[in-house]
């Protein structure tokens, strides 16, 4: 990473700041400066559109830039996520000081001796710093496809040593490879020990082999449940995998093969005999599974749901499919086919509960250090690592229809600025594009919020409703941001 | 208002349903998520092959002098019996207000947990069938002359699969933090500019109703049994609450999660006794608190497939396909279990090792639906289904 003359002088300012103020927050947060305001206009709707779906809610910035380059542009330069400058976001990571470390340092942390485990502090660290990446980081789409693939390879980090293994996972499989690989994804999610116990794979052993990750890996990670297999080929696979398992002593928490565990026995897989040969047995169908064509398809279509529409197009689907097939898996190819062909097919999507909240969060250029929303998250259903069946949060609109309350109090909340540690300040940033007046107001909020002013007769039917409930004129236009971030049109992305 | 970008293809309650009756029971679905091992809830004890196949897993006979007492079967019938844990169920069965009918299920055969509860909540055969739900669909094929927000209700956080159709359905986490808050001089502003935002939206509309009438009970001060202190006795109890305050509740989804049970389930006690204790001790304390509304309530419990007969090598159990449900109410034919018993010798296993299904889950369904919901469409709800009453209900 090159470092810019101002982030020289920020680093200057963090390393004489941090003999005294170590693990101090809010030192960091004020270092990475204040979010830039800049201006804003109405956007038309197909370019509002794509924003939402590339970002977590576009920041004033985010439009300022879109505009001036344009879509195609503005894709490449988040898919060439490294070459983005995110040194505000990472100087905002320097406190969470369990994301780096490995396994065997993590249940050292975590091991209270005589009082047990704490199960919590660990996962805690993890939700608060995937939610800051979310709302500070510039690298949008690759924090998008981070969301989608600890999602497609879910963990319920509750389970068993997920409560450790998985911060482990989150670094070395999901981040690692979001915008890499698909054949190295699953190979890295394979062998990645937070999988396997969430799985039970490090109870899969010759004498009795256990089904369960063997099925999720064909049904949930690359075939699709219709991709061709069979409940023999399960079982095939899942001797194949027996042995797999995670190291209890030294090096603990990294994966092992255990021959000892091991089926030696001959295998058939998908109609490929396989010879005996250890952990190469697995990794040969791992090979076989990732180039599979169903799995080309099926991946494919997931992308597809989550950027351009539940029910994609089937033409986008076989397209994108051929280029995965082509690239062996490139996930940044098969991403380019489905937004440069696909944005302008796009359905409505009902925003997820962290992608309303993260949005509504990120548009009024809120400050937070993201502990508060994990309880709305949560009454939202939509705690990060918390789903516990293997299949990750719902990715259609239907799924998070009919629990609006949640979102409303969220609304309420955030706008009275009564989360903890969340702040913003919605009059100072309207100042940038508004007269002040408050039709002017509105207009520039709805603006921001929507992507373009909502017609004026709505607009003055909205101010007269609520002044007629008794509101004085600062009262009025927090009410009416409230109730926008609370509406129908701000649910959709 | 501000409904500009909502796609037209929104649910609308625009349509007229084509049969008209009088409201019927209250219905309970209680689903089990992950596949309940059914075998060690309602055990076949009269089975020999059940204790070759499961040495460990096994619960002992009613009768094993060999076993603690605590740790065996509760007889049911002399050949099937309650595990221990599930032993607060005993005086609805004894009252003969639960039915089980065991070696039920569906037919899909993927082993699947996301394709068989996709395929059993829609009530379909296979992806063709219709998107919508069936409770959803029994919801919108019957006038009942109850226009209630709280129709149908999904307790959690997010409406189940099986309620999804015209007619929304609001999910409902707790009675007590359905409120806004604030004071009361903003909370005003904000509620009328909710209703002007969510004008034209139904389910905005039917939030802002809950909320008023959700306001008006007082779950704190809400006297009952002792529901366990779970996220499942909180939904029933929330159900029980809902049905005496007599808000126009017609369904009520609830699950029960952890099923999957691959790795160290428990025999006698550990992972999955504990989830029948939640489950047992929750329907008895609803049953219980619910004694007076009997005669218009109705429970069924059921779980997407069942479990490999045989254990496997983690204390646990893998896919396998026929299952259970209960039947719960004052108009069951209850105390006694229902279904063919296919049997678990070798040859009367299906597939990898499976207990086979006898009773199609959706013949129990179309039972109550008929006969204590008043619903003649079941053809509609369970499109090209012929549906064999098994004659649960009196």
């Amino acid at each position: 990473m090159t470092l810019s003359r101002r982030d020289f002088l920020k680093l200057s300012a963090l390393v004489t700041a941090s003999a005294a103020l170590s693990s101090c927050a809010p030192v960091y947060r004020r270092l990475a400066g204040d979010l830039p305001a800049v201006p804003w206009t109405a956007l038309p709707a197909a370019d509002f559109l794509a924003l939402n779906r590339l970002t977590f809610g576009p920041r004033v910035e985010e439009r300022a830039r879109f505009t001036e380059i344009g879509l195609q542009a503005w894709i490449e330069e988040q898919l060439d996520f490294e070459s983005i400058n995110d040194f505000d976001c990472d100087l905002q990571l320097v406190p969470f000081k369990t994301l780096k470390k490995a396994a065997n340092e993590l249940e050292g942390i975590s091991n209270q001796l005589f009082d047990g485990y704490d199960r919590e502090s660990i996962p805690n660290e993890l939700r608060q710093a995937t939610l800051m990446r979310q709302i500070y980081s510039k690298r949008q789409l690759y924090e998008i496809m981070v969301e989608f693939w600890s999602d497609h390879f879910n963990i319920f980090i509750e389970k068993g040593n997920g409560f450790y293994l998985k911060t482990v996972d989150d670094r070395e499989v999901i981040r690692k490879h979001a915008l890499g690989s698909f054949r190295d994804l699953v190979w890295a999610s394979s062998h990645s020990p937070a999988m396997m116990i969430y799985l039970d794979n490090q109870a899969n052993e010759k004498s009795h082999p256990n089904e369960n990750y063997a099925r999720e890996l064909m049904e949930l990670h690359t075939l699709g449940v219709n991709g061709g297999y069979t409940q023999k080929d399960v079982m095939e696979l899942a001797r194949c995998l027996t042995g797999w398992n995670v190291k209890e002593h030294f090096w603990l928490g990294d994966f092992v093969f255990k021959d000892d565990l091991h089926d030696t026995g001959e295998k058939n897989v998908l109609g490929l005999s396989i010879q005996s040969s250890g952990q190469a047995e697995a990794e040969q169908v791992i090979e076989m599974l990732v180039a599979h064509p169903s799995t080309a398809k099926f991946i494919s279509t997931k992308l597809a749901r989550r950027f351009i529409a539940d029910d994609p197009p089937q033409a986008l689907i076989e397209k994108a499919a051929q280029t995965f097939i082509n690239t062996k898996g490139d996930i940044k190819s098969v991403l380019r086919v489905i937004l440069f062909e696909g944005l302008a097919l796009a359905q409505p999507k009902y925003k997820r509960p962290a992608n309303f909240v993260l949005s509504s969060l990120r548009m009024l250029n809120a400050e937070t250090d993201a502990v508060a929303i994990n309880e709305h998250l949560l009454r939202m259903g939509q705690l990060y690592f918390n789903w516990p069946t293997p299949d990750g949060y719902p990715d259609y609109s239907a799924a998070w229809q009919g629990n609006l309350m949640p979102r409303w109090q969220f609304a309420f909340a955030l706008i009275r600025n009564e989360l903890k540690s969340t702040k913003h300040d919605l009059n100072s940033l309207l100042d940038v594009s508004s007269t002040g007046i408050l039709q002017d107001d509105v207009d520039s909020l709805t603006s921001l919020l929507l992507g373009a002013p909502i017609e004026r007769s709505a607009r003055d039917g909205l101010i007269d409703t609520v002044r007629a409930a008794g509101a004085t004129d600062e009262e009025t236009l927090q009410i009416i941001a409230a109730s926008v971030i609370a509406s129908p049109a701000f649910q959709w992305r | 208002m501000l409904t500009q970008t909502l796609p037209t293809w929104l649910p609308r309650l625009s349509f007229a349903p084509v049969n008209t009756a009088p409201r019927g029971d209250t219905l309970v679905v209680v689903f089990l998520r992950g596949a309940a091992d059914v075998l060690n809830m309602v055990v076949p004890h009269g089975e020999d092959a059940y204790y070759q196949l499961r040495p460990s897993l096994g619960i002992a006979r009613p009768d094993d002098s060999s076993a603690k007492k605590e740790d065996r079967a509760v007889d049911l019938d002399g050949f099937f019996g309650f595990h221990p844990t599930m032993r607060p169920l005993i005086e609805a069965w004894q009252s003969e207000q639960l039915a089980i009918i065991h070696a039920c299920g569906a037919p899909d055969e993927s082993r699947s947990h996301f394709k068989a509860m996709e395929l059993m909540e829609r009530g379909v055969d296979d992806e063709r069938g219709p998107a919508s739900g069936w409770i959803g669909r029994h919801l919108a094929t019957l006038n009942t002359g109850n226009s209630s927000p709280l129709r149908a209700v999904g307790m959690g956080t997010r409406p189940q699969r099986s309620l999804s159709g015209s007619v929304p359905a609001s999910a409902l986490r707790s009675i007590a933090d359905f409120h806004l808050g604030g004071d009361p001089r903003a909370l005003q502003q904000m509620r009328a500019a909710l209703n002007t935002v969510y004008q034209d939206d139904a389910l905005g509309q039917d939030t802002l109703s809950i909320m008023d009438t959700l306001q008006k009970l007082d779950p704190a001060n809400y006297q009952s049994p002792n529901y366990p202190d779970t996220e499942f006795g909180m939904a029933l109890k929330q159900t029980a609450m809902l049905i005496k305050a007599e808000v126009g509740l017609e369904v009520s989804a609830i699950d029960l999660g952890g099923w999957d049970t691959h790795f160290a389930q428990g025999s006698a006690n550990g992972l999955m006794p504990n989830l029948m204790k939640d489950l047992a001790e929750g329907l008895a304390a609803f049953h219980a608190d619910m004694a007076d509304h009997m005669n218009q309530l109705t429970t069924v419990t059921m779980s997407e497939f069942g479990r490999r007969a045989s254990e496997n090598g983690s204390l646990g159990t893998d896919h396998g396909h026929g299952s259970m449900m209960m039947v719960i109410g004052g108009n069951v034919n209850g105390g006694k279990v229902y279904g063919q018993w296919p049997g678990m010798a070798d040859d009367q296993l299906i597939g990898p090792g499976d207990l086979a299904v006898t009773t199609d889950y959706r013949d129990v369904l179309s039972e109550i639906l008929t006969k204590r919901l008043n619903n003649p469409a079941v053809n509609e709800i369970f499109p090209d289904y012929q549906p064999i009453i098994p004659n649960v209900i009196v």
